[in-house]
């Protein structure tokens, strides 16, 4: 980052600071972000996890958020019809800019959930700061961070089909930016169905920086859906961070198909034995998109298990990225970590870059990865086509074929209808291919 | 049905390699309505690289010949049309392709097919009755349905799968590249009975084959020897038993 961008973040930052909701992160939390950002700016290209992301834009961005110390303004121009459909089951929290908009929502009170606004938060959780040089986003959310959803899960409960946040951006990157956070705590043998998803309302090009953080104790289990389905013209960065405590349980699916540019970083650590955590993405870029995600694993005590499955398919002009890194500290033995990463060039200008990274401190691990990048399969489409189905049918019958190890994980029926209706796009004939467990029942 | 005259082929070699070889040399052939043929011939004598041409694989070059399919050139048709006018490959080697599930397969391959005859869409019902028929006359359990296509297959249930296909399709005309490899007795003879109930007065089938043994099942009007990328000796049945006694040596002798 130009030293440019970092004063007039640390300007912005001090014209707004004194209306920047104090619950939601603490006056001196926000300086000390400011602090680091100042001197250690944010990432660029030059840095070895970013080479792929696209950060120019950043240049343009007003990084103050629309609303700060009020109501969104934002949430009088979005209506119920711009939301997806509710999903049964799960009580809907929506964000608009950044701040909880009740009107929009459908709270239902759920035994051992709570879920506050941020700025509604009697006693704050308390997640420490990020520390990495990947997670410098997650500053910039703490400098401006206007609202977000605490969820706290306490010990025991079992809600596997529980809450669905939908945070929305509706404001022009020039005027002001949206900072979407989310402070997640579930206590030991908990178990947690959520679904999280990003839209845009209006054509705008937004600015979203959105925080993650999860922090799962021994036994519980999170089952974590995340669909980024931004605008045309949004600028997405995300930072998610994961702790899990022993004989956790963490399956995050991830689900990129909006957005001009967009960045993820997730980042898990497994600190409790047993541990284990599944991270499945599946990226779709076409045009001028960048799809750029970053996952990093970490096994810091023994006999745990994780898995990372990524499926990128890049058309048009796109960039479609994953770096998938696995890093195995000293005294993490019995780890068994595996990672299949596969991308799918759809177009000759195209671009897929797919790295896995492997840093392995200790003997007596089991690490099995696999990565590839390439064409659809001549064989598989000339049987397609010997079956009389033509070209254009037999290529997105493979595309969605390329998917399915991702989408067929999505074991929340109608999520997994809407993300395939994402997916699809336009595609008529998408009831064809890669259907429901349910549907394909009904069917037989 | 079909006729071919002087076809000649080349087969693409690894990217790289400067020039295609030549495979098929010149091979005549008819089939008429409601024969039955059976190609045969010793290893890399061009019997698949027939089936193969006439299907329309890329990599697999016409230099020259005629081939007429129910009146149409069907050298200046893409694959997928050539199935829409009736034609069917069952494949040697059937590819699997994993996360597009069989039943949907069969609907869109039959969907395609009925919207070139400009019918509707199958009704689904019917379309499922069907299916299950032709699905216990080949012998394969209903999970098949909802697997990726070939998908941790054995050969032989690949191969079942092959003339599942072909049953739900009925083309004009089959052909089918070394069905009987790979499969034991009682298969293969599951697989003959699967394309015995397809013979018809309207209906042309291509058994492309190696061993006489499937020809115990199906009875072939006539059998084609071919050596050397053209067609050696023809005849009928009897000529498949002379082979399985005397073996390709002495046709290649006579051929040289």
């Amino acid at each position: 980052m130009s030293s440019a961008l970092a004063t007039r973040i640390a300007a912005e930052h001090a014209a707004a600071s004194a209306s920047l909701p104090a619950q939601v992160v603490s006056p001196e939390r926000r300086r000390n972000a400011i602090d680091t950002l100042s001197a250690e700016g944010l990432p660029t290209t030059r840095d070895e996890n970013w080479k792929y992301a696209n950060l120019r834009p950043l240049e343009k961005v007003r990084f103050i958020p629309p609303a700060v110390g009020a109501q969104a303004q934002g949430s009088a121009t979005v209506t119920a019809a711009d939301l997806p459909a509710p999903i049964g089951g799960y009580a809907r929290y929506t964000f608009v800019d950044g701040v909880f908009a009740p009107a929009l929502s459908a709270p239902v009170a759920k035994a051992g959930i709570t879920v506050t606004s941020l700025r509604n938060l009697p006693t704050p959780l308390h997640f420490a700061p990020s520390k990495s040089k990947d997670t410098r986003f997650a500053l910039l959310n703490d400098a401006f961070a206007t609202d977000g959803a605490s969820i706290r899960v306490s010990a025991g409960t079992d809600c596997p089909t529980c809450i669905e946040l939908v945070f929305i951006a509706t404001v022009e990157a020039q005027t002001g930016s949206s900072y979407p956070r989310v402070e997640l705590q579930v206590e030991q043998e908990a178990r947690l169905g959520l679904i999280e998803r990003h839209l845009s309302v209006g054509a705008g090009a937004n600015f979203v920086n959105a925080s993650v953080k999860v922090d799962i104790t021994r036994g519980a289990t999170v089952n974590h859906y995340r669909v980024q389905e931004s605008g045309a013209k949004a600028l997405w960065f995300d930072t998610l961070s994961a702790v899990l405590a022993q004989g956790a349980t963490y399956k995050l699916h991830g689900v990129n198909v909006g957005g001009l540019s967009s960045r993820s970083t997730i980042n898990v650590l497994l600190a409790g034995e047993h541990a284990h955590a599944s991270i499945s993405v599946a990226s779709l870029g076409d045009r001028q998109q960048i799809q750029d995600a970053f996952v990093r694993i970490e096994h810091s005590a023994p006999h745990a298990r994780s898995e990372q499955t990524f499926r990128g398919i890049s058309a048009g002009r796109a960039r479609v990225a994953f770096n998938g890194m696995v890093v195995v500290r000293e005294g993490a033995h019995g780890t068994d970590s595996q990672q299949s990463l596969r991308g799918l060039l759809a177009g000759p200008e195209a671009e897929i870059d797919v790295r896995p990274q492997l840093q392995i401190d200790t003997d007596d691990v089991r690490c099995a990865h696999g990565a590839t990048a390439g064409k659809l399969d001549d064989d598989m489409l000339f049987y397609l086509l010997s079956r009389g189905i033509d070209p254009a049918t037999a290529q997105r019958l493979l595309k969605w074929a390329f998917l399915e190890d991702v989408v067929a994980r999505i074991e929340v029926p109608e999520l997994r209808r809407q993300i395939e209706r994402s997916l699809a796009g336009q595609m008529q004939e998408a009831w064809l291919i890669g259907p429901p467990a349910a549907a394909l029942k009904e069917l037989l | 049905m079909l006729k071919i005259e002087n076809l000649q082929v080349s087969v693409d070699g690894k990217p790289g390699a400067p020039l295609g070889q030549p495979i098929l040399k010149g091979l005549d052939l008819e089939v008429n309505k409601g024969e039955v043929h059976a190609i045969m011939g010793p290893n890399g004598s061009g019997k698949s690289t027939l089936a193969y041409a006439l299907a329309g694989r890329p990599g697999y070059e016409i230099t020259g010949g005629k081939v007429t399919f129910a009146g149409r050139d069907l050298l200046a048709l893409a694959p997928e049309e050539r199935a829409h006018e009736g034609m069917f490959l069952g494949f040697q080697y059937p590819v699997e392709i994993p996360g597009v599930n069989n039943v949907y397969l069969l609907k869109a391959a039959i969907n395609a097919a009925r919207k070139h005859r400009g019918l509707p869409e199958v009704d689904a019902f019917e379309f499922l009755t069907l299916v299950r028929d032709k699905m216990k006359l080949m012998h394969m359990e209903e999970s098949f349905l909802s697997r990726g296509v070939n998908e941790g297959f054995s050969g032989g249930e690949k191969k079942r799968n092959e003339i599942l296909q072909m049953l739900m399709l009925e083309p004009r005309l089959a052909i089918l590249d070394e069905t009987d490899s790979g499969l034991d007795i009682d298969a293969l003879k599951v697989v003959a009975n699967g394309v015995n109930t397809l013979r018809s007065p309207e209906r042309s089938i291509v058994l492309v084959t190696h061993y006489q043994r499937l020809l115990d099942y199906i009875v072939p009007d006539f059998v084609h020897v071919l050596v050397r990328g053209r067609i050696a000796r023809s005849g009928d049945k009897t000529l498949a038993l002379e082979l399985e006694r005397r073996g390709y040596d002495w046709i290649i002798e006579e051929a040289a």
